[in-house]
């Protein structure tokens, strides 16, 4: 791995234009109130705000116009993604359409389903889960044992998926199951797109212990669906999947999960903050700039067609502790009770129960710190 | 990178290869006091990118010579030791990896074991996020044209991230490579030992720290995003 260059971050267009634009939008149809729901914002589901982010055009971006998308660069959506979380917007229900499902069917899926599913992702009103993990496998994701065996009448699904975000107000499961009978680890297998109101799937809830309801069980019981509801080649799923996930490591996201916390504490110090307070602020903020330089410079190699999996990596690994400790090096810092109900108190209680997620959800920190020590050429 | 700059590079590397042991006069004599000095001044009208490009060939090469002294003006001087701070952290992990795939314990090369990959994985977090912070201050310099109170931001930040990585970058480096890289015959070293020296010149974690976290409050924290968003992308 060679020496780490800043990749140009150079998107078209004025781009300051484009940020002042949307924080004026934000400014009028933000929910307010809500301190809690700015934290961990891409966990945070409300459809209403979907539905007019996507009116806006701040949906399905990168989409092509011809299915009902933006047309915009890949870096122009960054910026957006990067205001919309900086502001504790809450994009929840859209997110993964938006982040990967999309982009994952204009490249993979056959024009009927480009056509099916790409207008409604775009309008911010579709809404899609991820169907990777099962029972007994975790974060080995070979361990595929949902089959789809091909019928005259099309795929029959049988098997499990777990801890499927957002399956329970889903509309479409993209899953990697194996239509390969005998096959083994990461051959035989393939996507199926599959529309979440199919009879014989069963949601169970799964409660986080925050007492949120993010994750879900999701039971296929002899179910069948289309054979056009096969995305990409058969048997390439893991190929597909694992390019898939590149999407989801290195965005801003990895930075900003607890960004509402260090804006409640920079604001609760004041412009003179005693010392201790002046030092942690320095200090989370020397991290977040040069995460954000790590971040930025990813994406615009993502953008430029290249596959920077180890940077993205280092983005995620880098990224996710930052945010996970920062609510711990707040609490030992800062005088904050367990009950408190000022705007720090709840963020500060909120995110110190969320953040054992933050290096869980894709890809654990072990998993992630492998892919980079084969980046390095251990051998 | 540009053509002028990895020739620049090269040329770099030869002349602090000497000056390893013939001292800093090798490179008073190449010109390199002349490389922010612009064209009708008689200079090389080189920018900080090329700085940060050359000072990082001097942290693996000459860190024990006085480099960005020679290169930099004074309120720089926080700046240019970021960027040997990049090159020897580099080096350190270049080292390490070598080692590892080298040498053999248990009937396989270290780098087989899943905890030494863990730990290498994490030092290369740090050495990237430094050679990112480099980087980024590079372009800031450059944006604002080497104006130090201009990017007083980008400085502290860097300076600190540099500063932090420090502990993890030189622990990492000695524990993966055993004993030999404790001698003073190794090189390992002759890279740990300046970056360790780094990490109080020019402002320890405490000042820049200080120096950042008071910067931020007052800019408040809306203000914070704005500030970054505004001075660059």
């Amino acid at each position: 791995m060679q020496g780490f260059a800043l990749y140009p971050f150079d998107p078209p267009g004025d781009i300051a234009a484009l940020r002042a634009d949307l924080r004026s939008w934000l400014a009028v149809n933000q929910p307010q109130g809500d301190v809690v729901a700015r934290a961990n914002c891409w966990a945070s589901f409300d459809a209403d705000f979907s539905h007019a982010l996507g009116a806006a055009g701040y949906v399905g971006m990168t989409l092509p116009k011809r299915y009902g998308g933006g047309d915009r660069h890949p870096l122009e959506r960054y910026v957006v993604i990067e205001e919309l979380l900086a502001a504790g917007a809450p994009v929840g229900a859209h997110w993964i359409a938006d982040r990967q499902t999309g982009p994952l069917i204009l490249r993979y899926g056959s024009e009927e389903q480009r056509q099916r599913y790409l207008p409604g992702i775009a309008k911010g009103e579709l809404y899609a889960c991820i169907g990777l993990s099962e029972p007994g496998a975790g974060s080995d994701l070979a361990g595929v044992r949902t089959t789809a065996r091909e019928t005259a009448e099309g795929w029959r699904i049988n098997g499990q998926k777990i801890w499927t975000t957002g399956a329970h107000f889903s509309h479409i499961m993209l899953a990697l199951v194996r239509t390969e009978e005998g096959s083994e680890r990461n051959a035989g297998l393939s996507q199926l797109l599959i529309d979440l109101d199919t009879p014989g799937i069963a949601i169970l809830p799964i409660i986080d212990m925050a007492g949120h309801h993010d994750f879900n069980e999701v039971f296929f019981d002899d179910v069948l669906v289309p054979h056009g509801a096969l995305v990409g080649e058969r048997g390439q799923g893991w190929k597909q999947v694992t390019a898939e996930l590149g999407l989801e490591r290195s965005g801003p996201e990895r930075y900003l999960s607890s960004h509402a916390l260090f804006v409640a504490l920079i604001d609760a110090a004041g412009p003179e903050p005693a010392p201790a307070i002046a030092t942690l602020i320095g200090e989370l903020a020397a991290e977040m700039w040069t995460l954000r330089q790590l971040s930025m410079s990813t994406a615009a190699k993502l953008a430029a067609g290249e596959d920077p999996m180890v940077e993205a990596s280092v983005v995620k690994e880098l990224g996710n502790a930052f945010e996970q400790d920062m609510p711990r090096r707040v609490q030992a810092i800062v005088d904050c009770g367990w009950g408190d109900e000022d705007d720090l108190a709840k963020l500060l209680r909120a995110l110190l129960i969320a953040s054992p997620s933050f290096s869980l959800r894709g890809g654990t920190r072990e998993v992630i710190r492998g892919i980079i020590a084969r980046g390095l050429g251990l051998r | 990178m540009s053509a002028a700059r990895e020739m620049l590079c090269d040329t770099a590397r030869a002349v602090f290869a000497e000056a390893a042991t013939a001292g800093i006069a090798p490179v008073e004599e190449a010109g390199f006091s002349l490389l922010l000095v612009p064209e009708e001044q008689g200079g090389f009208g080189g920018d900080w990118g090329d700085a940060n490009a050359v000072l990082q060939i001097a942290g693996v090469l000459a860190p024990d010579l006085p480099v960005a002294e020679l290169i930099a003006v004074e309120a720089l001087q926080p700046a240019a030791t970021v960027s040997m701070m990049a090159g020897a952290m580099g080096q350190a992990l270049a080292l390490s990896i070598e080692h590892v795939n080298t040498r053999q314990q248990f009937g396989r090369p270290l780098g087989k074991f899943q905890a030494v990959q863990q730990s290498l994985a994490v030092m290369a977090c740090e050495v990237r996020a430094v050679e990112a912070a480099a980087a980024a201050l590079a372009a800031r310099l450059d944006t604002v044209g080497l104006d130090a109170t201009a990017a007083d931001l980008e400085i502290a930040a860097a300076k600190l991230r540099a500063n932090r990585a420090v502990g993890v970058v030189t622990a990492i480096a000695h524990q993966v490579h055993g004993a030999i890289g404790f001698t003073e015959e190794y090189d390992l070293n002759r890279v740990t030992i300046p970056l360790m020296r780094w990490r109080t010149a020019h402002g320890n974690d405490a000042y820049w720290a200080q120096r950042l976290g008071r910067q931020v409050a007052g800019l408040g924290g809306r203000g914070l995003w704005e500030a970054m968003t505004a001075r660059g992308a």
